[in-house]
């Protein structure tokens, strides 16, 4: 195990973006095979679905071969652990917003430590690793408890290694709705002109709860040197018809930034520690301890560049849980196997949205816990 | 000659306006002129002659729908139906009465989208009683529906029965086009989905309308052991398995979803699951899938994954691909369907177990039973649980009335009564 860990941390430490794609697959291939093997042996479920992969994992010899798990398994209750119930030290939670079941990840010490690593390390390469006032545009409870946590409160704990002191803007009204606490947020932006803040939110909260109502109201903050960072996806702006341009736009005219200090990224709470921010090119990149393969429905194979397919993600981080190899209900397009203009290396890619939901088709499509006639 | 003007058979339709018109026209034209069963065959008869398998290259369906516009396949359907003088529309007698079949007038067709000729099935059965036939095309039909019609319209000089069709092309979110089609006929034939079905009957019909409804349901498959476990017949049998799941790619009502095995003492079923897995690599090397959603893709995954991780008892055989899947294990109830060519394979210690648990969710039951006498108890068994066909492996698929334990004809026609006032 400590040359595993040796291996992971390694990975962990090396500029993330740097390898060539051969060098940093065939690094992977290596620490992934080890932690099918011990996923293996701590789990005899999961021993069963990868013996019975079609292709023997250990002569594999490209990533895309391994087993991997479709992201859905992990909605499991109780969740799916490769650790002892003592060695849990907090459950992860997704936040569920298209599906009735929320994922459930469990975390241990190590990978604890590793996800918060993972985060550093990447964000680390977009923003600088200097601590700086951070600005969480949420309420204080969504910083999460001890021992569970929503997909919210982990975005917000992985960017506190770069804060020197955090304030949450928003408030919960008497109706539950959130509310934007305005003296709280214009005295954090007061005489902070010149230096670099970071400001984090899920992407429809800090639209419909900041700058919307920022916008109502006229105020503009002065925040040239904010960073702001934002995820959790698209999807509950579509009814609005808020496009990511004009997104970027208005929130730049709200802290009185440039459009470009904006980053938006892609991270679910089953892929610990690997978050996926858009580069200047409006691309994402895997990073050395983890990477993205971009299926095709029909064949399950990687798809060539300027194709769309269902992605995986990869990732060495997690040994608490069988995440490492999952296939998500996520579409994306590759743009590029290596080669960004933004200088990082190996796959370019951009999210496309989710499947649509999966559901039977046609006269046989009768779900047989529902109607019973007899 | 009729004063009709014959229309375009296959039209996108944007107005509830376009449908009212073309089943005013299609009323009239029932009105017009009588045709009888034969009639409607002369022409069917001379229309599958006309579908090249090669023109249709590997349109699904295409062979069974030339066999079923064959005269054999029709005449004893419509003797079975309408009575021995049916065929000539005569009278038939029964007792001091006679009876005889005229049409309901137009009948309004609703096929699923997932089955590619049933918009042609659905409107052969209401010509054949008579009726005139306003068809909805799933939007993924379009195509394949047009180019059929173009033949019925070569085959059909006389415009016996073009001049009763109107196939309308239209989103099935038009609430007003779907509402307008209602209100407009006679009758309804809708197939499909369990949403589809339920919105559909919730149109606006007249209230003398007669409707039939097909949908939603699934099929099972069981097989005893003196014939999954005969090393002569073992490789057939697979083979109709595979055809039976591979049609519809598994989303018809008539598809398989699971198929139970009973043990016999001695007999193991690893060699017949291994014939089956060869089967089905078989049946995908001839018939490759050329498209798949992403949401299936996920599912058939999310599937295997289950399956192993639920029980290490189980196990899957499958490509790296979504091709196919086998899941194999024991027990007797039906797991939820997967569809995409997924096929869970059942041990039981008696096949009563799982077609005692069958209810009327189950439309077909394919049989592979090597002694017929538990056969007939089996057949029985599934009957009064609700299940509507019990057919050989390999013809579940076999468009034969009864359907979900209705006939196809009869429904859409009214079957009028004499009884003489001189007797």
């Amino acid at each position: 195990m400590q040359q595993f860990e040796d291996k992971v941390e390694s990975l962990l430490s090396m500029p993330p973006y740097g390898q060539p794609p051969e060098e940093k697959q065939a690094g992977l291939l290596e620490i992934l095979k080890s932690e099918l093997d011990y996923a293996c042996q701590r789990h005899e479920g999961y021993r069963n679905y990868v013996q019975n992969w079609p292709l023997d994992y250990q002569s594999a010899t490209h990533v895309a071969d391994l087993p991997f798990l479709p992201v859905g398994l992990l909605k499991a209750d109780p969740p799916l652990s490769l650790v002892d119930v003592g060695e849990i030290k907090r459950t992860l939670t997704s936040s569920a917003t298209t599906s009735q079941s929320p994922s459930r990840v469990v975390l241990d010490s190590p990978t604890a430590r590793r996800m918060t690593k993972g985060v550093v390390t990447i964000v680390r390469d977009f923003i600088g690793s200097e601590r700086r006032p951070y600005l969480v545009v949420d309420t204080p409870d969504f910083r999460g408890s001890s021992s569970g946590m929503g997909a919210r409160g982990a975005a917000i704990q992985g960017l506190q290694p770069f804060a020197n002191g955090i304030t949450c803007c928003l408030g919960v009204d008497k109706q539950g709705e959130l509310t934007l606490d305005q003296d709280r947020l214009k005295d954090f932006a007061k005489d902070r002109e010149d230096i670099e803040v970071l400001v984090y939110g899920f992407t429809f909260i800090l639209w419909n709860h900041l700058v919307k109502p920022l916008m109502a109201d006229g105020v503009r903050l002065n925040l040239p040197k904010a960073r702001i960072l934002h995820s959790g996806g698209w999807k509950r702006l579509q009814d609005q018809a808020v496009e990511k341009n004009e997104f970027n736009q208005q929130l730049a005219r709200t802290f009185g930034c440039s459009p470009d200090r904006i980053i938006d990224f892609y991270g679910m709470v089953e892929t610990v520690g690997v978050i996926y921010p858009d580069c200047s090119e409006g691309n994402k990149h895997g990073p050395a301890f983890g990477d993205v393969i971009v299926r095709d429905p029909l064949t399950l194979q990687p798809v060539a560049e300027g194709e769309y397919g269902i992605v995986q993600v990869c990732s060495v981080l997690p040994t608490s849980f069988p995440g490492h190899l999952l296939l998500t209900e996520d579409r994306a397009q590759v743009i590029a196997y290596d080669g960004c203009a933004c200088g990082r290396r190996g796959i370019s890619f951009r999210f496309a949205g989710r499947i649509p939901k999966t559901e039977l088709r046609g006269c046989g499509n009768l779900q047989v816990n529902r109607s019973p006639v007899n | 000659m009729s004063s009709i003007a014959l229309t375009a058979l296959t039209q996108k339709v944007d107005s509830p306006a376009e449908i009212t018109a073309a089943a005013v026209r299609l009323r009239q034209a029932v009105a017009e002129a009588e045709i009888s069963p034969n009639d409607a065959i002369n022409v069917f008869d001379a229309w599958a002659s006309s579908l090249d398998a090669r023109e249709f290259g590997d349109a699904p369906g295409i062979p069974f729908l030339r066999m079923w516009l064959r005269r054999g396949t029709l005449e004893p359907i419509i003797a079975r139906e309408l009575g021995p003088n049916g065929l000539h529309g005569g009278w038939n007698e029964y007792g001091q009465a006679k009876c005889k079949a005229f049409p309901v007038g137009v009948v309004g067709h609703w096929p699923a989208g997932n089955v590619e000729i049933q918009p042609i099935l659905s409107m052969t059965c209401a010509l054949l009683g008579g009726n005139a036939a306003l068809v909805r095309i799933p939007s993924g039909l379009v195509d394949l529906t047009q180019r059929l019609m173009d033949k019925l319209v070569e085959s059909d000089g006389e415009q016996i029965l073009t001049r009763r069709i109107f196939m309308a092309g239209f989103d099935h979110n038009r609430r007003d086009l779907q509402e307008a089609m209602a209100q407009s006929v006679d009758g309804a034939m809708i197939w499909g989905g369990e949403e589809a079905v339920l919105q559909i009957r919730a149109l606006p019909f007249p209230h003398w309308a007669r409707v039939s409804v097909f949908g939603p349901r699934m099929s099972v498959a069981a097989m005893d052991a003196g014939a999954w476990g005969n090393p002569e017949q073992r490789d057939a049998w697979c083979l109709r398995i595979a055809r039976d799941v591979w049609q519809f790619d598994q989303q018809a009502c008539s598809s398989p979803q699971v198929l139970f095995l009973e043990k016999a003492n001695g007999n193991s079923t690893a060699q017949f699951v291994a014939a089956l897995r060869h089967a089905f690599e078989a049946e995908n090397r001839a018939h490759p899938r050329q498209t798949i959603p992403g949401a299936l893709t996920s599912a058939i995954c999310l599937a295997r994954a289950s399956w192993l991780l639920k029980d290490t008892a189980h196990q899957a055989f499958f490509p790296q691909s979504p091709d196919w899947t086998l899941l194999f294990g024991s027990g007797s109830d039906i797991p939820q369907p997967t569809q995409g060519k997924t096929l869970t394979v059942l041990e039981v210690d008696d096949l009563y177990e799982p077609i005692s648990n069958l209810d009327g969710n189950v439309q077909t039951l394919g049989l592979g039973i090597a002694d017929p006498e538990k056969e007939k108890k089996l057949a029985l068994l599934a009957g009064k649980k609700g299940v509507d066909r019990i057919v050989k492996l390999g013809r579940m698929h076999v468009f034969v009335p009864p359907w979900d334990g209705m006939d196809l004809i009869r429904p859409m026609v009214r079957m009028v009564r004499h009884v003489s006032s001189s007797e």
